[in-house]
C-alpha cells in the first residue's frame, strides 16, 4: 500500500533511530556512529541523547580517551516491545 | 437491520459460542494495539484498538445474548434478548469498522484509497436503499427473521478494509500482512454468506465458521509478532 510517509520524523521515531545504530553498533555507539546513523544535527544528537539517558533507556559510558554510548536493560526490553508494535501495526498496513 | 438470525436448529449454540471465541481474540488484539499507543502514542494504533474493542464488545453481546435466548426459550423474552443482542452487535460492528476506515483514510490519503472511496460509498448507498425496501426474510417459522440490509453495510465496510490490508500485502509482502488480509478477506465473505442466508440455511453455518477462522487468522499474526524476537 503506498502510506503517507510523514513529513518529519516523531519524537518517537528518531528515539527508537538513535536506539538501534546503539544496538547495531554491538552495543557500543560512538556518537559521531550515532550523528551519521540517526541522521541527525550535532545539536540534535545531544538534546536526543539527554533525553535518552534521562529516560534511562541509555547510558553513557566515559573515560580517559574514549566516550561511547550503550543501552540499559530497559531500553533493550523497549526495542523489542516496539519491534513487536511496528510489527503489529505494519500488519494493518500503517507505519509507525 | 438483521433482527434474529439463528440457521439450522442443530446449529443454534455453536454460532454463539464461536463468536465468544471470536470475542477472545478480537479483545486480545484491542490489547495489543492499546499497548502499542501507550508505547508509541501514535493515534493510528489508538483507532486500531478502539475498533477491536467494539468488534469483541459486540461480540460478547451476541454471545451472551444467543446463549440466553437458549437458555430462556420457553419464555416471551427470549426473542427480545437476541433481537437486541443483534442490533448492539451490528451497531458495534458498523462503528468498529468505520473506526478503522478512518484510520486508513487519514494515514493513506491516497488516490488508490480516494478512489475506492469514490466508488464504494455510492455503491453502498444505492444497494442498501434497494435492500432496506426488501421485507425481512423469515426462516424456521417466527423465530428466524433477517434483514439483509445490515450484513450488506457490514459487506461493504470489511470489504474496503480487506482491499486495504490487501494492497498492503502487495506492497510489503510480508507474512503478518498476509494473515490481516486473509482475516479481513474471510470476514468479508462471512457477511456474504449471511446475506445469502435465504438460498440455504448451511451457508449461515459456513458464514460463521469463515468469522471464526478469520479471527483465527488475526490470531495467529498477534502470535507471530509478539513472540518473534
Amino acid at each position: 500500500m503506498t502510506q503517507k510517509l510523514p513529513k518529519y520524523r516523531s519524537q518517537m521515531r528518531i528515539y527508537v533511530d538513535v536506539m538501534r545504530v546503539i544496538q547495531r553498533e554491538d552495543n557500543r555507539a560512538k556518537p559521531t556512529r550515532i550523528l551519521y546513523g540517526a541522521n541527525l544535527s550535532h545539536d540534535r544528537l545531544i538534546k536526543y541523547l539527554e533525553e535518552l539517558k534521562t529516560l534511562g533507556v541509555i547510558e553513557e559510558v566515559a573515560n580517559e580517551d574514549d566516550r561511547f554510548y550503550k543501552l540499559t536493560q530497559k531500553g533493550i526490553e523497549f526495542l523489542n516491545q516496539f519491534r513487536a508494535i511496528e510489527r503489529f501495526a505494519g500488519a494493518f498496513g500503517f507505519a509507525i | 437491520m438483521r433482527k434474529i438470525l439463528v440457521g439450522p436448529l442443530w446449529f443454534v449454540g455453536f454460532d454463539s459460542l464461536m463468536e465468544f471465541v471470536a470475542f477472545i481474540i478480537a479483545l486480545a488484539v484491542a490489547y495489543q494495539a492499546f499497548k502499542g499507543y501507550r508505547l508509541t502514542k501514535q493515534k493510528t494504533l489508538l483507532y486500531v484498538h478502539f475498533s477491536f474493542a467494539l468488534l469483541s464488545a459486540g461480540l460478547l453481546i451476541d454471545s451472551l445474548a444467543g446463549f440466553l435466548g437458549i437458555l430462556a426459550r420457553t419464555l416471551r423474552g427470549a426473542v427480545a434478548v437476541t433481537v437486541v443482542g443483534y442490533a448492539i452487535y451490528f451497531l458495534a460492528q458498523a462503528l468498529a469498522y468505520g473506526i478503522l476506515i478512518f484510520a486508513y483514510v487519514s494515514q493513506t490519503r491516497t488516490m488508490s484509497t480516494a478512489s475506492i472511496s469514490l466508488w464504494i460509498t455510492p455503491l453502498l448507498g444505492s444497494v442498501t436503499l434497494q435492500a432496506a425496501q426488501a421485507p425481512p426474510i423469515k426462516l424456521l417459522g417466527p423465530l428466524v427473521e433477517y434483514h439483509p440490509v445490515s450484513e450488506i453495510v457490514l459487506l461493504f465496510l470489511v470489504f474496503y478494509i480487506t482491499v486495504q490490508t490487501g494492497l498492503n500485502y502487495s506492497a510489503t509482502k510480508d507474512g503478518n500482512a498476509l494473515l490481516v488480509f486473509l482475516g479481513f478477506l474471510l470476514l468479508a465473505l462471512s457477511h456474504l454468506l449471511f446475506i445469502l442466508t435465504p438460498v440455504g440455511a448451511v451457508l449461515f453455518v459456513i458464514g460463521h465458521v469463515l468469522q471464526l477462522l478469520g479471527f483465527v487468522s488475526l490470531l495467529a499474526m498477534l502470535l507471530r509478532v509478539t513472540s518473534s524476537k
